[in-house]
């Protein structure tokens, strides 16, 4: 695993760490940092996500610099900042945000890796290292973050209750409390639904169909509109009402093995629901994508065959178009009789519309190679 | 061969921008300079190929698109009477529907057993060519998505039957040969027509005689034949056509019943007629010969409602059964008909023989001397809707409420409005009447026989809905209080499960 390395805010950290006071050995910026990286350190901070934002906070009169001041924090200052960081920046949840999310890995860290680096590190920093002794509040190392993304073990809760904000000073008595109160209701609505944890959620496409506002189903009103002409709906409603009886009263389709309808109950259970049959029909009849003629691609003009995907809607909608024109081809008298005939037809797979299909997706299998191809200019 | 340039300095090699190239100072010219003719005096040159497109002499030159072709289905418009018969098919059966266990049949049993109110009972099958023989059913009435097919039994069902077997004398013989007129009325779907078929599907069960007149309009809307008879006074007219028609529906559907009847008595008109011919027989003059229809028509009647036979007939005579006599779409015949006098006026619907002879059954007077059941039925689907006929079912509504024709509450005819008087008095009953004419008003079913109903679409597998009081109820309440057509349509009409919308 790689550690997080940034060496071009390590002096903030630093600086953090650092615990002298006497500003001739704080100057660990000019130190620990290589010469090289003394020219980026201008550049602004690298943004890190989750964290919180590093828009400019206006200095307050008092915090003001000035071009002629030591470049160095004093001690008031330093103090200033250490408690800004820990007091006023918080994140969302209250939590005060901890230079090591800001920041990066700190250099100690890198050190302490690195062998060779911690013989000629700098003798303050030896020191600082000795010294420290875990009295800070918050961690710095990166791991810690880590093992707690990962230990979601089902008994640390008091862990979780002792490091809610406001709750950090409640006695262990009150946290084990609460934490049997939780397991207490857990237990309970295992109970209720077992294997399940909490309530099952409510499926998107139940919540619909119980507050169904609509008069037919979303297939059978594209597919009644599809057949409007000149603005005459009822007449359309009047059709499908014929189509659903004539496929209700037909008998049910003899399967053509190599056409199956998708996902489709067995045939002679689809008469019984013609809604469900002619969903179906559509749906198994409905091309994936469309073809786009695509110019300016080969060059010379010629159009270059690109598959493009299509929406449920679309699809049904391409599908609905065809059978529609195949019927126009049969020989009944009565229109919702022949749009009947070759929705049976589909399904029993006789109908060229199939064979439309197959078309479509043949060519947009050979058109895949052209999806990553740029238009020349 | 190797080329000096290399393949970097190539790709690095762009044409000059046109900018940078200095403007031509000529005009370009198009054509090649090679000729010393002017392009203009040249012959224009011919279009290769035998393209559509040249444009003729004065032609528009507007767009012109390409006419879709529409597929050639015979050549000819369907032959004569094929379009109708496809309109007026009537199937009653859908093979894919599930069969319903445990169905019960109607009978004289089942047809008065209020256990069984809010059930639906399949027709007998035997029975089910009377009722087609009688056109008992109408085409859009959605017989064709059951298996086999049912009436419910609702509360008016079940009173007609208690009717059936008062009359029939099963129950009491002090009613038996009672006659009973109803008008039936009700909104639009509330089960007018089918109220009438259960009637039917009655009488034939209590072997009556079963008369009926499917479509009233068909006698008035000028489709069939019709001629004066000759010194009546007011002038009369007689279809030959329709009194045939209806003589083949009656021996159809009563063929049992009239082959078992002899004739018992004179008929002068008809010569070729034996004392040992039955009823049938008699009947059956009028088909072949639309001339004496009308006069085998009331030979018939007379045969039909008599009581004792005449002198000379004595033998084989059997008391007559009670008769049922149906007819739908009441209100046609109380409109001036399609049919014209000779002074080319229009000819009232009353001075029709046959409309006249089925409407003075709803006068007073025992004029079905062995008893029976008189329903008249209106339409709300097709209805011309006549002024006095609103009118006078208001009064006999009024009436049944107890309301005297002196009150003011009375219905009355608007001043100036043109209230047909022949109609007003048609309905009038006399001072004493010996029975009376009632009006039957259809209303919804009640939730328990909607849900019957319900459960009965879903027993046949084309409702796939949990039919329970809760979901019953909004159906019942959105049918507009149980209208039986508006159910009919919740039963029908299908949504897909929620794994097909997805």
């Amino acid at each position: 695993m790689a550690p997080r390395l940034n060496l071009f805010t390590a002096n903030k950290a630093v600086s953090a760490l650092r615990q002298s006071t006497t500003p001739a050995l704080s100057s660990p910026r000019s130190i620990a940092i290589p010469v090289r990286f003394r020219a980026v350190q201008s550049l602004p901070i690298q943004r890190r996500w989750n964290s919180s934002s590093d828009k400019k906070v206006a200095p307050q009169p008092d915090e003001q610099t000035f071009p002629t001041a030591d470049q160095l924090p004093d001690v008031t200052e330093e103090a200033n900042e250490i408690s800004r960081i820990m007091d006023k920046e918080k994140r969302c949840d209250g939590v005060p945000s901890s230079p090591e999310l800001e920041q990066g890995s700190p250099v100690e860290e890198i050190l302490s890796r690195d062998k060779d680096a911690m013989k000629h590190m700098p003798k303050v920093m030896r020191d600082a290292l000795k010294k420290s002794g875990g009295s800070r509040s918050f961690s710095t190392s990166a791991r810690s973050l880590m093992n707690d993304l990962h230990g979601v073990q089902p008994n640390n809760e008091s862990d979780i209750i002792s490091s809610m904000p406001g709750l950090e000073g409640a006695s262990d008595e009150a946290a084990a409390a609460l934490a049997s109160m939780i397991e207490q209701v857990q237990g309970q609505a295992l109970e209720e639904n077992p294997g399940l944890k909490f309530d099952a959620p409510v499926v998107p496409e139940d919540l619909k169909t119980l507050n169904f506002r609509k008069r037919y189903d979303t297939m059978q009103d594209q597919f009644t509109k599809m057949m409007m002409e000149s603005g005459k709906l009822t007449k359309a409603q009047k059709n499908m009402s014929l189509i659903l009886d004539h496929l209700r009263t037909s008998s049910p389709p003899q399967i053509n093995p190599r056409r199956r309808l998708l996902g489709a109950p067995p045939a002679s259970q689809l008469p019984l629901d013609p809604v469900l049959y002619l969903t179906l029909v559509v749906d198994s009849v409905a091309p994936l994508f469309r073809i786009r003629q695509q110019k300016g691609i080969a060059g010379g003009g010629t159009a270059v065959q690109i598959p493009h995907p299509l929406t449920l809607r679309q699809r049904r909608r391409t599908a609905i178009k065809w059978i529609i024109d195949a019927s126009e081809k049969r020989r009944d008298a009565l229109f919702a009789n022949r749009v009947a005939a070759e929705v049976v037809a589909v399904a029993e797979g006789r109908s060229g519309v199939w064979e439309k299909r197959d078309q479509q997706h043949k060519i947009g299998i050979s058109g895949r190679a052209n999806l990553n191809t740029n238009v020349r200019r | 061969m190797a080329s000096s340039w290399c393949w970097n300095c190539l790709s690095r090699l762009r044409p000059t921008p046109r900018a940078l190239l200095p403007p031509s100072a000529t005009p370009r010219i198009s054509s090649a300079p090679f000729h010393s003719t002017a392009v203009h005096y040249a012959q224009p040159a011919k279009k290769k190929g035998n393209s559509l497109t040249v444009v003729k002499h004065r032609q528009s030159t507007s767009l012109r698109r390409k006419k879709k072709k529409v597929a050639d289905r015979g050549g000819r418009p369907p032959a004569v009477g094929e379009r109708k018969a496809l309109r007026k098919r009537i199937v009653l059966s859908n093979p894919n529907a599930l069969e319903i266990e445990g169905m019960q049949e109607l009978s004289p049993e089942t047809m008065v057993d209020s256990r069984l109110r809010g059930t639906v009972l399949a027709l007998p099958v035997p029975m089910i060519d009377q009722l087609r023989a009688v056109q008992a059913f109408k085409p859009k009435q959605g017989w064709s998505i059951f298996r086999r097919p049912g009436t419910i039994l609702r509360r008016d069902t079940i009173e007609m039957g208690r009717l059936f077997e008062q009359i029939s004398g099963d129950a009491d013989e002090a009613q038996k040969g009672k006659v009973v007129k109803k008008i039936v009325t009700g909104m639009k779907g509330s089960g007018k027509t089918v109220h009438l078929l259960q009637a039917m599907a009655m009488g034939f069960l209590k072997k009556w005689t079963v008369i009926t007149i499917p479509d009233a309009r068909e006698l008035v809307s000028g489709d069939t034949a019709y001629a004066a008879i000759e010194g009546s006074n007011p002038l009369q007219y007689v279809q030959p056509g329709a009194t045939s028609a209806l003589l083949t529906r009656t021996v159809d559907a009563n063929r049992e019943l009239l082959a078992s009847l002899k004739v018992s008595q004179n008929h002068p008109a008809l010569k070729m007629l034996k004392p040992s011919s039955t009823l049938e027989d008699l009947a059956k003059l009028g088909f072949s010969d639309p001339a004496v229809s009308w006069k085998v028509f009331q030979a018939l009647w007379t045969e039909l409602t008599a009581t004792a036979p005449a002198a000379g007939f004595e033998k084989g005579f059997k008391p007559r059964p009670p008769m049922l006599v149906a007819v739908d779409g009441l209100a046609h015949w109380m409109v001036e008909s399609a049919y014209r006098s000779a002074e080319y006026k229009p000819i009232h619907a009353h001075d029709l023989a046959f409309v006249h002879h089925f409407l003075s059954l709803l006068k007073d007077g025992d004029s079905l001397k062995n008893g029976g059941l008189v329903l008249y039925a209106t339409s709300s689907s097709n209805n011309p809707n006549p002024l006095a006929l609103k009118i006078a079912l208001d009064r006999l509504a009024a009436r049944q409420a107890g309301i005297s024709a002196s009150s003011p509450e009375y219905p009355q005819p608007e001043p100036y409005s043109k209230a047909d008087t022949r109609v007003l008095e048609l309905l009038q009953p006399a001072e004493k009447a010996v029975s009376p004419l009632e009006l039957q008003t259809l209303g919804g079913l009640t939730r328990d026989e909607a849900r019957g109903f319900m459960e009965y679409f879903a027993r046949s597998g084309l409702l796939r809905e949990v039919v329970n009081d809760q979901w019953v109820s909004e159906k019942w309440t959105l049918s507009g209080g149980g209208i039986i057509g508006e159910l009919e349509k919740f039963g029908r009409r299908v949504r897909a499960t929620v794994s097909a919308s997805k």
